[in-house]
């Protein structure tokens, strides 16, 4: 036990300095972008009327002073690391002076909750049935499906989900195809509400299972297929264990390992979101405001987005290796 | 294997929990179920923009804070003393709107005054009187955040409430289009209510939301992510100024933010959406293929409506390769106006050759009056040679080029045709393009022109990202490759907000020329071209003369336009002169109308406006000026 704490220790100390580091690359990342939230701003306002060049300065030197960006790159990031440790990342620079937090919550939970249930279901099915393909490798329903994955696998996401659009959406229209819920119900923990959510979220949340089914069937099987071969598989089936014993205490729990831990890199990559999904499906999210951030040089928004991103892989990480030893016994003997 | 079901166990509780945490959302905003929402009594409009990045912000007099304008806000919404509208309006295109009648200068144009109408509410039932109108002056002055302030400190001295219903504004400087501030032209600077914003803290931090309204509609609901924003008629409609042209007739009013364009047309189709903003040519010609009931601006090709801005190949005239006028125009001499139409628009494009937009009425104060001046025009080639570069039939020639395709969706009519498709263009003359560099000292290396210097003649476009202009980008830089320039076309997302102003192009395909539409007035885009706003290279350039075009032609007509009252003929002299010295000079390559495929369903509402029948109105639907159609609309069944 003792190991284990200063295993989890050591862990949690690299989890900080790799949080610390992630959040100062990105505040300098996000700093050094070309584009100028001020200039932006400008050329919407001044495309209003006739701006003479004074009044362009007038502007330029009230947006500089309002956003907190007159003083030196060092300052604002001290201001910064001062303002993360409590919590607050600053307000928006496109969305002035709303808190950039307050943006990203709003769009947060449509992506989580979208994402995390395509990626469970893509994961759970994808790695069962790969799993069962790998080791009954003369099923004919695992082989048709192995091929249908093999056959979708490449075809470019826009493609599957545009498709979807035109199947669902117009040739035989019964699922909606744009927005988070129907326009005519109030978001509210109702039963028409929560319906309405999952009917809207039935063709974006589908096209990413089509999509992402595949990746996890085609890498578990390869995986199995290499696990049935190892000794102690003949020899549990020699021993008279039962099959569905040895296929998922013995087989797919050791080829889960490497799955688990690319689940949990695919769940912090959650946070950047679904830029095409959101665009093709009118769904909310946070790619959409990551994209529309970007553009206006709203460093504040791509920081808050970027350190909830950076703090969620950190500890996804963070958990799986602390989840590790008890999966794998032989972690657990290092 | 326990282990495993418990992980297993709590990744499914997370997953619930994260469809949890999507369904808690803001409470607060209401909306009233479907049955509230009748088909016949709600129109649903397409919003061309993102959804909001700011949802519950309505203040949209600051800068920068996020607040959405084309979700209903400025045109249903809000209101201000005087509309022009881009085409023919319902009764002229000047709309006395909140002013009771058009703005009176004094005779040196140093102070302007303002009747306005009685008996207007905003929608708490309080008046409108001049006090909300100074008040609004004097808070974006005192406040340099605010979208209006910079105009306003510029060009007011004072503004006092003469009385309830007159405001006298006195100005720095003479300025006799100081009323164009207040003249919605797509937007204008919106009355605020000073009742409602005198009580409030920090007017930079406020929401306003719900928005008090001055305009015939108030907020119903809008969804927490912004895609959707519902308005309802005001009870009292009749006491708003939109009230002199009839009565809006939907009770309520949809405005949907859909980012696919496809999806727009499939919403369309199955009858979920009655306006949408824009389509893509291929969309629109696929629209009305697939919907009885659904159209665009012209009954048949071309189909869109040409929105009173230019699209041109702009020159950065600071740039030491575009400063002779020769090779600016040997530039526009290599180009073909019909490969361009077709590559861009499939040939729906309406061509203008001068720098004034074909749409509205300028084909009839512009294009139609300078023809026999266009077709006489001579280009001296430095050679000892003329040309008259002018072709007048290339609008037909594209009407016959796409007829095969579309039959009898494409007008014969002279007339018609010149209305869809614009009147002439240049002729694609390469001698005449060689014989001009020549003239300058180019020469010709196999089949690479070179420049004076030495140097290879060659830059880089820059262009939209996607769309039509980024079309038409493309295709003219490949018409200049192959006659011998070395041009690059270039995606660029940031063309308006920073590389047009900043100067950081050598040259681009946008627009820098945009007008009223509905009268011949140029002020709009041209008191900005004054060589006082030229700055220096490396600074930001004001909207629009993005050439960076200096003239002392051009700053004599300008400063005689300021010096003219608005409705005074000699506009349209100035204006003239204005297309002849462009035309001499060529800084920009005037190529075509903004054409807008706007559609409109009339399967639940009729009475939109056509160009064919009654082009009372612009249906693009981020305009303002849209809100006039609700008044012209019924219920179709």
């Amino acid at each position: 036990m003792r190991g284990y704490l200063r295993f989890a220790l050591k862990r949690l100390l690299q989890l900080l300095a790799v949080v610390f580091a992630g959040i100062s690359a990105a505040f300098f990342i996000s700093h050094l972008s070309p584009i100028s939230p001020v200039e932006s701003i400008i050329g919407r306002v001044s495309g209003q009327s006739s701006y003479s060049p004074q009044a362009i300065q007038s502007l330029r030197d009230t947006l500089t002073e309002l956003f907190g960006l007159s003083v030196p790159l060092h300052e604002q990031y001290f201001n910064f690391l001062g303002r993360f440790v409590r919590g607050d990342l600053g307000p928006s620079l496109i969305a002035f002076p709303t808190p950039a937090m307050q943006l990203v919550m709003l769009a947060l939970p449509w992506t989580v909750g979208l994402m995390v249930v395509q990626i469970v279901i893509a994961w759970l099915v994808g790695n069962i049935l790969g799993g069962l393909a790998g080791y009954y490798q003369n099923s004919r329903f695992l082989k048709a499906f192995g091929i249908v994955a093999i056959g979708i696998q490449p075809i470019p996401y826009y493609i599957v989900a545009f498709l979807m659009v035109i199947v669902f959406g117009f040739l035989w229209p019964v699922l909606p195809i744009s927005g988070g819920f129907a326009m005519n119900v109030r978001p509210s923990f109702t039963p028409e509400f929560i319906l309405s959510v999952l009917g809207h979220s039935i063709l974006p949340a589908s096209s990413l299972v089509i999509v992402g089914l595949g990746t996890w069937f085609l890498g578990m099987r390869a995986l199995v297929s290499n696990i049935v071969t190892e000794d102690y598989v003949t020899y549990a089936e020699l021993a008279g264990v039962r099959q569905q014993r040895i296929v998922f205490g013995y087989v797919i729990r050791n080829a889960m390992v490497p799955q688990l831990t690319a689940l949990a890199m695919t769940l912090g990559a959650i946070f950047s979101g679904t830029i095409i999904t959101e665009q093709v499906f009118a769904y909310p999210g946070l790619g959409s405001l990551l994209v529309r951030a970007v553009n206006g040089g709203d460093s504040a928004v791509v920081l808050a987005v970027s350190c909830i991103a950076i703090i969620a892989v950190a500890t996804a990480i963070f958990l799986i290796d602390m989840i590790h030893p008890l999966l794998d016994p032989r972690v657990r003997a290092e | 294997m326990k282990h495993w079901k418990t992980l297993l166990a709590s990744v499914i509780v997370a997953s619930i929990g994260g469809v949890s945490i999507a369904t808690a959302q803001d409470a607060e905003t209401a909306a009233p179920p479907l049955t509230d929402f009748p088909r016949n009594e709600t129109l649903i409009i397409n919003n061309p923009e993102q959804p909001a990045t700011n949802p519950p912000m309505f203040n949209m007099w600051v800068a920068g804070n996020g607040a959405a304008w084309s979700n209903g806000l400025h045109q249903l919404a809000l209101d201000t003393l005087w509309f022009i509208d881009p085409d023919a309006g319902i009764d002229g295109a000047l709309y006395n709107q909140l002013a009771s009648e058009p703005w009176q200068y004094n005779e040196d144009f140093t102070e302007m005054t303002v009747h306005l109408r009685e008996g207007i509410l905003w929608s708490d039932g309080e008046e409108f009187t001049a006090d909300d109108v100074v008040y609004t002056v004097e808070t974006q002055i005192a406040n340099p955040g605010m979208v209006w302030s910079a105009p306003f400190t510029e060009h007011v001295e004072s503004v006092e409430a003469v009385d309830d219903y007159t405001v006298r504004f006195q100005l720095k400087q003479p300025n006799s289009r100081f009323h164009a501030l207040f003249s919605v032209r797509w937007n204008g600077a919106w009355i605020m209510p000073e009742h409602v914003f005198s009580q409030v803290e920090d007017v930079m931090a406020y929401d306003f939301n719900p928005p008090v309204s001055l305009g015939p509609y108030t907020l119903n609901s809008f969804d927490p992510n912004g895609a959707w924003y519902i308005w309802e008629k005001r009870e009292d409609w009749d006491k708003t100024a939109m009230a002199q042209w009839g009565e809006p007739a939907p009770k309520y009013v949809i405005y949907r933010s859909i980012p696919s364009t496809d999806n727009r047309l499939i919403e369309m189709v199955n009858g979920n959406l009655d306006m949408i903003h824009d389509l893509t040519p291929e969309g629109m010609f696929s629209l009305v293929e697939q919907c009885d009931t659904c159209r665009g601006w012209f009954p048949g090709f071309p189909y869109a409506h040409p929105d009173p801005t230019l699209p041109m190949v702009i020159f950065n005239t600071q740039n030491e390769m575009f400063q002779d006028k020769r090779v600016r125009w040997a530039l526009a001499l290599m180009l073909d106006a019909r490969q361009i139409s077709m590559a861009s628009y499939r040939g729906a494009a309406t061509l203008s050759a001068i720098a004034i937009p074909p749409t509205g009425t300028h084909p009839q104060d512009y294009h139609a009056p300078m023809q026999d001046w266009l077709i006489d025009y001579e280009l001296d080639l430095g050679n000892g040679n003329t040309i008259k570069p002018y072709d007048p039939t290339i609008g037909v020639q594209i009407a016959d080029m796409v007829r095969p395709q579309f039959g009898d969706d494409v007008p014969t009519d002279e007339e018609a045709i010149r209305t869809a498709f614009g009147y002439g263009w240049w002729k694609q003359d390469l001698e005449a393009a060689t014989a001009l560099l020549e003239a300058v000292g180019f020469t010709k290396q196999g089949n690479q022109w070179m420049q004076p210097n030495g140097e290879p003649f060659a830059f880089t476009l820059s262009t939209f990202t996607e769309g039509v202009i980024n079309r038409m980008g493309t295709m003219i830089a490949q018409q200049w490759s192959q006659a011998g320039v070395q041009v690059t076309a270039e995606a660029d997302p940031q063309i308006y907000p920073q590389t047009l102003p900043l100067g950081n192009f050598e040259a681009a395909t946008a627009w820098s020329i945009e007008t009223w539409g509905g009268d011949p007035d140029l002020s709009f885009f041209l008191d900005s071209w004054h060589s006082d706003y030229v700055v220096e290279p490396g600074e930001r350039q004001p909207a629009r003369n993005w050439q960076r075009w200096e003239h002392p032609e051009l700053d004599r007509i300008i400063e005689e336009v300021r010096q003219t009252e608005f409705t005074d003929p000699h506009n349209l002299e100035l204006g003239q002169e204005f297309v002849k010295l462009m035309v001499d000079e060529m800084p920009v390559i005037p190529v075509m109308a903004f054409n807008v495929f706007s559609a409109y369903d009339t399967r639940y509402w009729t009475g939109f406006p056509t160009a064919e029948e009654d082009p009372y109105a612009n249906i693009v639907t981020n305009w303002a000026n849209s809100k006039y159609i609700l008044t012209q609309l019924e219920p179709a069944q």
